[in-house]
């Protein structure tokens, strides 16, 4: 059973890229970056209302319970050792880095994440430490969303997921993808969830200033959040395109 | 007396130089970079947040080398040419006035970055160029990308992409969703009530 379902992710990513769009991996030139956008940009949110409420429950779950959590964690628990649990994860997530690069085709790239995860689990204590970055094994970028976007799959329409926030169709394909690949999901479910709620608290509490400078600076917070969002996929998905 | 006349009006042309140099577009980046680091290095740590002396060295080092007007376009899109120019006018300097305080939120992490200019590259045939750097220091470098436009005679930025993430843009999609809402009146009362926050 267990060897069954290591390779649902791949099957999965196999069909969707056969069935659901066209593939495009083999068209190499990408288009220039648009720097201005003269033209307005077309934005798919036919969800609109439903996500609009899902983006303000989300506030109001991050007023009354991410925002105390993170206090709590950011104030009891010493920035070393925060900085620890934020490699373990980041250890975890360069297996994922290397996965989705090898399947764009990045050999180079999955080499790096992978000789990345090889030298922190070992010389740096089970991801504790991030030698391989002073050793000068920069950290890689990416996730199956990436990937599928590099397949020539589009966006889809924008949605917004109770607690875990901003994404598209795609992308959450993509997380799911992420989800039924990762160990954790097949824990006890005790052990499992307490695992992916401190990355949860972790990984908030580092984008804090992020977050931070959008309450601060936007007029309309869900456009303004669903336009940085949906600007960085791109971004990632071109640079990914182009080999980096 | 005369000589005084003489010496104070030479260097107020100077003074007015400066900032705009016969220099290219990689060498303003280049430049401003450096002083914004310094300047911010000269801080005493710890001063967070909205800071008025924060704000004082992006008016004296950023201010000058960008096109506000040209930025509040971009960010209108099509709903500029709606906007009266006494409006034009009240969206560039409210809108500023926001971006201002948004940078100098932003800026203070440079305390210990450096930036690194890696290329310039030519914006399509209308003359504006891409300032390609990157700010390297902890962990893995981000890139920063300047937009320039010489259309005034001298070279201004225009757009700042951070990681690919243009915060203009972003600022568009709200604009245009403010507009469909409660026209270009609505614009100009956000923009006012959150900078009055």
């Amino acid at each position: 059973m267990r060897l069954r379902v290591k390779y649902l992710p791949l099957a999965l990513l196999v069909s969707f890229a056969l069935l659901g769009a066209p593939v495009q991996a083999a068209k190499k030139p990408a288009p220039a970056p648009v720097t201005q956008a003269e033209p307005e940009p077309e934005i798919l949110d036919p969800f609109e209302p439903f996500n609009r409420g899902v983006f303000m429950f989300n506030e109001a779950f991050d007023a009354v319970i991410t925002t105390p959590v993170k206090f709590l964690y950011t104030n009891l628990l010493p920035e070393p050792l925060r900085r620890g649990i934020g490699n373990v994860i980041g250890n975890l997530d360069d297996v994922y880095i290397g996965v989705n690069h090898g399947l764009q085709g990045q050999g180079n790239l999955a080499g790096n994440d992978f000789g990345r995860v090889l030298i922190n689990t070992t010389l740096g204590l089970g991801g504790l430490f991030d030698v391989a970055s002073d050793m000068g094994l920069a950290k890689g970028k990416g996730d199956y969303g990436v990937t599928l976007g590099v397949w020539g799959v589009g966006p889809g329409p924008y949605l917004v997921l109770p607690v875990l926030g901003v994404s598209t169709v795609r992308d959450t394909v993509g997380r799911g993808l992420r989800i039924a690949s990762d160990p954790r999901t097949y824990l006890e479910p005790i052990t499992g969830y307490s695992l992916s709620g401190a990355e949860y608290v972790h990984v908030r509490s580092s984008n804090s200033s992020t977050e931070d400078l959008i309450s601060s600076s936007s007029l309309d917070k869900y456009r303004f959040t669903r336009s940085l969002f949906l600007q960085r996929r791109d971004a990632l998905i071109s640079a990914a395109k182009q080999g980096n | 007396m005369r000589n005084t006349i003489a010496f104070l009006l030479l260097s107020l042309f100077v003074g007015a130089a400066a900032p705009a140099y016969a220099a290219g577009p990689e060498d303003l980046v280049k430049s401003m970079a450096s002083e914004v680091t310094a300047s911010v290095r000269s801080l005493p740590p710890g001063s967070n947040g909205v800071n008025p002396k924060l704000t004082a060295i992006i008016e004296r080092d950023l201010v000058p080398r960008f096109d506000f007007t040209r930025i509040s376009q971009i960010a209108m899109g099509r709903n500029w040419m709606k906007a009266s120019q006494a409006e034009q006018r009240q969206i560039t300097s409210e809108f500023s006035h926001l971006l201002i305080r948004t940078y100098s939120n932003a800026i203070n992490n440079l305390r210990d970055l450096d930036v690194v200019v890696r290329s310039t590259r030519s914006n399509g045939s209308d003359g504006d160029v891409t300032v390609r750097t990157q700010m390297v220091g902890r962990g893995s470098p981000s890139s920063i990308d300047y937009s320039l436009s010489n259309a005034t005679g001298s070279w201004k930025v225009y757009d700042v992409q951070v990681e690919g993430i243009s915060l203009v843009a972003a600022y568009r999609d709200e604009f245009t969703g403010l507009v469909s809402s409660d026209g270009v009146a609505g614009v100009i009362a956000a923009l006012k009530k959150k900078n009055a926050k």
